[in-house]
Order: structure tokens, then sequence, then C-alpha cells
């Protein structure tokens, strides 16, 4: 369990560090320094996966020694060491980008990133609602700061996240503190036997569900989210997409699938699917629809969302826990391609010159790598074999496939991938129109291209080790 | 109803009126001077619901800070672009919020699950499972004030999460004066020249608060008080202090001041490191100094809170920027 | 103080957040100006926080758990707050001078 938590310390004492040294850091030290801890918190997390998978079980620490019920309870599983080596492994692949790209980026956002991290580290490893409360808010608070860090033109939509996202934490908290005075506990583990499908539990849950919905941009309380993406830095876009809003769909995943009664949970995993459907058609289609690129992908991280969602309702209305497998491997795939997707599209931005998408034309021959990146990490996103992306798919089709009741659900999860390649190759087509070339302002930053098409590739290479991601997702469980 | 309801009703009804007035008064400024009294009541209440560490603490940043906050919003912007809230709103407001009053206060009185709720099996005792071994362990947890047991022993994970909340908002702060800004992009931010009265004033008021927040925080080992009410005092005692002028810039390029920000939660998680690594576990503080653990945490994290509270209400470009 | 008639009085105050959580909640979603959106969210939470302390005056020696939460979640409301209205003046300001109407 040391191990975990030491991936969580790092980024959090650099951090700290960070923003002590303050000014009497160069830069380039501030982004080192930054970019060292991540990689040491990648090796502890790493570490902290194999120990758990060794150990067999989900390791629990009670902090602060007290007994059960009292203290604070730490949880670590496979999926949690899972998730503290993916938050690692994706800041490290943004860092760099933020690091090395000739764009370069505000000194501000290393010690923010480093925040980011911790806090998303503390939430993967929490059992405990209220605390579950408190990583929310360090996360809201450090994604509004990173958004601030474009300057002016984002100070609004800022401004709009973070009210939006204090409501729906208030709505967290009243669901917690009605759930604490109906059971008296505040533990996740303890809590999950002893609810009942009441009034109150039906409330609280109702109201828990709204505040991280709305956090996790998901159908139909996804409006703040396009906007906040847009007008981020580009590395900054990358985090929130890839990693922000997935907390809160943890958060929500362990309520249903933990703590509410079954009775309960089957009543909502219909509405969360259907909701999950609706977000893939609805957000495909103003991704279509979307003038500008940033806003094509801040779009297309709400219709992703929606696999996400499907996927938690449907394991939900079956009861099958194993089907969190696809669940959080759409999570692993979708931030890796995001990833790509939103620094190819900075990349691309910066050499056109231009926010739109029709500024795109002949892409494939000014700026060849960003759009291979931005083409192969819109493959994933689609579900094309053998990407990460399709793994994830597979994995929810199989039993929607199995019998011919499910194949509604199997028919919407088509009609997402119909939708989601539309959007993609309304790009990739119009980069491939080279009588009309829209001519680059300034030559294309290898490095920052190069850097882009990692994430992309990565996810790719997910399905080489498929078979181990999907035997440890299922292994272990929660 | 009897009549020992009566300085409660006469309570809620007063903060009724206050919210409604705070969400839909005309005026901008009457709407913040509602909201500001709106905390003050608010304290009163936690006083008469018998929490006081809650009255202390809603008082000085409820009702105080946030008040000195939202005046300051409404000089920095003046004029509100008047907007017809249509009277269906109002009583869209009304309706919507007595009927599902009346609903939730209906489930209260036919059901007791949230009024009798937690019980321990078998017992009629009205304690949650989680409080009644917080009660039974307080023994152990190096002070004699629940509530401070609670924040920096049982609970300390979360107390060392909400330092860095405080200090994840003044980072967030601090990207609103980018370096490329000039002193006049935040001019209309400048604080006024004060009455002599108001300075005569905090010159008296300033070494009492930082004496009594440095009593709450010493105190609050044994009785209500502790890091968090003292450090909004002080902070208190330094937002007076700047706005009239008796303290200078408070400069985020002195390391000093970056250090005070930074000590309450860097202490605290290299305390949390140590114990760890090398002791017990990870915030198990070892029983002979637990209480002289928690003070020492208490007096970095009231410095930091402090400063921190300080720099979020009344930080300046002067002081903030990069 | 302490002879208040627990059951009545604690079902007062509870019924009491509730109210102020949907009105305040109501005000967030139809009121335009950023300010009062953000005192619409701080009274959201005043409200959230009545509700724990009652259920925290459910037993006569009341619940130190629920108070220490209840000063968590002042701490966390102010910081919030803080920063928010900055960023609504800053953003303000930043829409002016861009000619943009204000919301």
């Amino acid at each position: 369990m040391n191990l975990a938590l030491l991936s969580l310390a790092i980024p959090l004492f650099s951090g700290l560090l960070l923003l002590l040294g303050g000014r009497a850091l160069r830069t380039r030290t501030t982004g080192f320094i930054a970019i060292a801890s991540t990689l040491a918190s990648l090796i502890a997390a790493w570490l902290a996966l194999q120990e758990v998978a060794a150990a067999g079980t989900t390791l629990l620490l009670n902090l602060g020694g007290w007994e059960t019920g009292l203290a604070i309870r730490l949880r670590l599983s496979s999926l949690s060491a899972l998730l503290l080596l993916f938050t690692a492994l994706m800041h490290l692949l943004i860092g760099l980008y933020a690091g090395l790209s000739r764009a370069g980026i505000n000194r501000d956002f290393w010690a923010l990133s480093c925040f980011l991290h911790g806090s998303l580290a503390a939430l993967w490893l929490s059992a405990d609602l209220f605390n579950l409360y408190i990583t929310l808010e360090l996360l809201g608070l450090t994604a509004v700061a990173m958004v601030a860090l474009s300057g002016s033109k984002a100070y609004r939509p800022a401004a709009n996240y973070l009210i939006l996202s204090l409501a729906a934490s208030l709505f967290y908290l009243l669901g917690v503190a009605l759930l604490y005075g109906r059971y008296g506990e505040l533990d996740v583990l303890l809590l999950a036997p002893r609810t009942e499908a009441d009034v109150i539990t039906r409330l609280a849950l109702l109201l828990m569900t709204t505040g991280l919905m709305l956090k996790a941009a998901l159908w139909p309380l996804h409006l703040w989210l396009p906007p906040a993406h847009a007008s981020a830095p580009t590395a900054v876009s990358a985090l929130l997409s890839g990693l922000v809003v997935k907390g809160p769909l943890f958060i929500l995943w362990v309520l249903w699938s933990e703590v509410a009664p079954p009775t309960l949970a089957q009543q909502i995993g219909p509405v969360l699917a259907i909701a999950g459907m609706i977000a893939l058609t609805a957000g495909g289609l103003s991704a279509m629809r979307s003038p500008h690129i940033k806003t094509l992908v801040a779009y297309s991280t709400v219709a992703q969302l929606g696999y996400a969602l499907m996927a938690l309702g449907l394991l939900l209305t079956w009861q099958l826990p194993q089907m969190h497998i696809a669940l959080w491997l759409f999570v692993i795939a979708h931030g890796l391609a995001k990833a790509s997707l939103f620094l190819a599209a900075g990349e691309m931005q910066a050499s056109l010159g231009t926010r739109r998408v029709d500024g795109l034309r002949g892409a494939t021959q000014t700026v060849p790598v960003a759009m291979f990146a931005f083409a192969v990490a819109g493959g994933s996103l689609i579900g094309l074999p053998p990407s990460g992306g399709f793994l994830a798919k597979w994995v929810l089709l199989e039993p929607l496939l199995s019998q011919p009741q499910n194949w509604p659900w199997a028919i919407g999860v088509l009609l997402g991938t119909l939708v989601s390649a539309a959007y993609i190759f309304r790009v990739v087509a119009l980069s491939f129109d080279r009588a009309r070339i829209n001519p680059p302002d300034i030559n294309p930053d290898r490095v920052g291209h190069w850097l882009a098409l990692l994430p992309a590739l990565m996810v790719w290479g997910m399905a080489l080790s498929g078979e181990w991601l999907i035997q440890l997702l299922a292994g272990g469980g929660v | 109803m009897s009549p020992e309801l009566l300085p409660d009703l006469t309570l809620i009804l007063l903060l009724l009126i206050m919210a409604w007035g705070a969400l839909y008064a005309p005026q901008r400024s009457d709407a913040m001077t509602l909201f500001i009294a709106f905390g003050v009541v608010v304290a009163l209440i936690w006083a008469r619901l018998d929490a006081p560490d809650l009255a202390l603490a809603e008082a000085a940043i409820g009702a105080g800070l946030t008040g000195v906050l939202l005046m300051h919003a409404a000089r920095a912007l003046p004029d509100e672009l008047h907007r017809r809230n249509r009277t269906a709103t109002y009583w869209g407001a009304l309706a919507f919020a007595v009927v599902a009053t009346l609903m939730f206060l209906a489930h209260l009185l036919t059901d007791d699950s949230l009024l009798n709720a937690g019980l321990l099996d078998g017992e009629t005792d009205m304690t949650p499972r989680l409080r009644s071994l917080a009660d039974a362990t307080m023994g152990d947890s190096g002070v004699e004030h629940p509530v401070t047991a609670v924040l920096l022993n049982f609970r300390a994970w979360d107390t060392l999460l909400e330092l860095l909340v405080l200090l994840f908002a003044l980072s967030g702060l601090r990207q609103l004066f980018p370096r490329e800004s000039a002193p006049d992009d935040h001019a209309t931010s400048r604080w006024p020249e004060s009455l002599a009265l108001m300075a005569a004033w905090a010159r008296v008021l300033a070494p009492l608060l930082v004496v009594t927040g440095g009593y709450l925080l010493w105190r609050g080992s044994s009785a209500p008080g502790g890091a968090f009410q003292a450090g909004s005092l002080l902070a208190a005692a330094a937002v007076m202090l700047r706005l009239t002028g008796l303290l200078p810039p408070l400069r985020w390029s002195s390391v000093w001041l970056r250090l005070a920000v930074v000590a309450g939660a860097l202490f605290f998680l290299t305390v949390a490191a140590i114990t760890g690594i090398w002791g017990e576990g990870w915030l198990t503080y070892p029983a002979a100094y637990s209480g002289l653990l928690i003070i020492s945490i208490e007096i970095f994290a009231t410095l930091s809170i402090a400063i921190t509270l300080s720099l979020l209400v009344i930080g300046e470009w002067e002081d903030l920027r990069s | 103080m302490n002879t208040l008639p627990l059951v009545t009085a604690i079902e007062l105050y509870l019924t009491l957040g509730i109210a102020v959580f949907l009105l305040s909640l109501h005000g967030l979603m139809t009121l335009h100006d950023p300010i009062r959106r953000l005192i619409a969210v701080n009274l959201m939470g005043a409200g959230t926080f009545l509700v724990m302390v009652s259920l925290a005056r459910r037993s006569e020696v009341p619940d130190p758990v629920l108070h220490a939460l209840v000063v968590t979640g002042l701490v966390v409301a102010i910081s919030a707050t803080a920063f928010a209205l900055r960023l609504i003046i800053a953003a303000t300001k930043a829409d002016r001078r861009g000619g943009k109407p204000e919301p």
C-alpha cells in the first residue's frame, strides 16, 4: 500500500516544492522536476500494481490506524492500481508534449499538473464518501485553474464551469449527509451491505448521481464541457478530457455498483444506458456540425462518455459486475486517444494558423504527422481493430450480441460507432483535399507532432496487452 | 407547538426571507448585503444547535470574509445590466420550494428512519455507529475536544486535503494575474483611501484579533476552537490592516510568503510520509506524541490558512503577480 | 438552550435546510447574473450544512463527526467562492474589453 501512497505523495510534494520555488527556479528546471516526479510516480504505480496482482486481493488501509468504521479507509484494488498507472502515464505523455514542443506552456502549468495528478490519485484510492467529496473539490479547482491558464478568453467558460462544479459538489455532499444520517457510516465497504431501498436512500442516491453526472459531463448535464475544454491550452484540454471527467465517473460506478441496493441499481440501469445512447448520437451530431476543431474534439468526449455510461447502465441492469471491464477499458482507451486527438489538433491549429475545421484542407501534405496522429487516434475512438477502443467495444458488445433481446442495445452501440466514424472522416477527408491546400503559417514543429502521435500509438498497442488487461480487471475486480 | 420553539421559528423565518432576498432582490448590492446578513443568522443558528466551533467559523468566514469579498465585487463591477426577472419566476421559485419542502417534512413526520437512524443493533440511543466509535476512542486521540480529535486525528487525511483545497484555490487565483499584464488592467480593483477612523479602529482591533486567534488555536485541544477558527480570525485581521493600508502588499515574489502559504500542507504531508514509511502507518501518530503532533500541525496550518485566506480575499496585483 | 424539544426543532431545521437548498437551486437555474448564481451556490451550501448540523443534534451531545465535516465544508466553500468571485470579475472585465455582451 505504501507504494500506491508514494505514487500519490510524490506529485503532491513536487507541486508544493514547485510552488515554493516560484520564480527562483528556471522554467526548464520547473518542467524537468515535474516530469521527473511524474516518472517516479509512474514507477511507484507500476510496482503497486505488481504488489496487488501478487497479493490477489484488494488491499485496505485504515488511515491513522484507527479501527474500521472510524478511520478513513484507502483501497488498492487492481483497478485502482491500474488507474494510478494510467494517470501517471497520461501526465507523463502530456507533460513531455508541454515541455518539449515548441509552443511550450505557461510555467504555472507544472505545479498545477502535479496537483491534478495528486488529486486524481487521492480519488482512485479513497473508499470514504466524504473523503471522495474533498477529492472532487480538489479536482474541480485544479481543473478550473488550468483552464484559466489560457488567459482572458477562457475566463468566462472557466467561471461557468466552476459555478456548476460547485453546485454539483453540493448535490453530492447533501446526498452523503443524508446517507450518513440514515445509516451512520461514511465508509463505502461498510455502507454497502446496510443500504435499503427506502425514500431517504433513493433521494440521497439521486442527489449524488445528479452531481456526479454534471461533473463527469454525462448527457444531459454536459453543456459546460465544450466551451471549457475548447478554450483551455492544448495540453490542459488533453488532461481534462482524458482524465478529469473520469474521476466522477469512477465515484458514480462505486456508488451504484457497491453502495446502492441492487433493486435501486436495477431501476436506474436502463436510464443510464439510454442516456448513454443519446450522448453517443447527440454528441456525435454536434461534433459533426462543429465549425471549430477543438470544439469538435470536445463534443467527441461527450459522445465517447456515452459508451462508458452505457457500459455502466447495462452493468447495473443485468447485475453483471464483469461488465466493468468494458467500462474501464473504454476509459483507458479513450483517455489515450483523446489526448492524442487534442495534442494533434493543437499542433495543427498552431502550424496552420486556423481554429476552423475547414482550415485543415490538405493537412496530410502540410502537417502529415499530426494528421496521422489525429486519424490513428480517431480510429481507436471509432473502434477499428486492433485498437484499444475496439477491445473495449468488443467486451461491451459480447453480452449484447449473445442474446436476441439485447440486440437493441447493440444497435445503439453500432449507431454510435457510425456517428463517430462520420465526424472523424469529416476531418480526415478534408485533410486529403490536396487541391485547395491551406498553407501553413509556420513550419510544423516536428517534436510536437511526434509527441502528439505517441499516445495514439499506445492506444493501438493496447490490443497487444489486451489479454493481460482483461485478466487484471476481471481477476481483481474491486 | 411549544413556546420554546419561538426563537427557532423566528430564526427560520428570518433565514428564509434573507435567502429569498439574497437571490431575488432587484439591486445586486441589496442581494449581497442580505447574503452577509444571512451568514450572521446562520451563525446564530449554529449557536442555537449547540455547534460553537461552527458558529465561530461561520461568523469569521461566512459572514466576515465572504462579506469583504462581495463588497469588493460590488466595487469592481458597479453597474449591473438590469434584467427583468419575470414574476412567474418568483412564484415558480416559491411554489417549487414550498411543494418539495412540504413533501420532505411530511416524510420526516411519518417515517422515523432519518431521525432515529444509524441505531446500533438493539439500542435505542440515537448515535450513529461511526460516532460511537469516535466517542469510545476519544481518549486515545491526544486531545480532549471531540471536534479537534476528529479533524486532526481520526479524519486527518480529510484535513490535509482541505489545506490543499485552500492552496489550489489560491493557485487558481494567481492565474488571473499574469506577469504580462500591467497594473492598469487591474486599476479598478485598487482599494480606496480609507477613513482615518477605520485606520484607528484597525490599529486597536488587529492586535486583539491576533491574540484571540492565538487563544483559539491553543484552546482548540480542549474546547471549541482550533486551526480553522484561529486562521480565519488572523485572516480577518490581515484583511483589515491591508484595507486601511497599514499592511504593505504581501509579495508573492518573496520566498517567505510562499513558504508561509505552503507550510501547513507541506508539514502535514511530511508527517504523513514519515509516519507511513518509518512509523506504524500513514498518519498514525505515535501514541506518546499525538497531542504534540496535533498542536504543531495546527500551528503551521493556522499560519497557512491565515495567509491563504487573506490573499484569496484581498490579494491584488501587487501581491499575487508571478 | 438544552431544553429545546429535540424532535420537533430538529425536524424544523432539517426542513429549513432542504427548503434553502431548493430555493437556491431554483435561483441557480433561473438567474443570469453570475454573482447571484454564486450567491445561490453558497446558499445551497448553507442549506446542506443546516441539514448536517441538524442531524448532528439528534443526540443529546452533538455529533462531533458531522461538526468536523461541516467545518471542512465551510473552508472549502470560502476557498472556492473567493476564486469563483475573482474569476467572474476577471471574466466580466475581459468581456467588456472585448465588447461582448454580459450574460
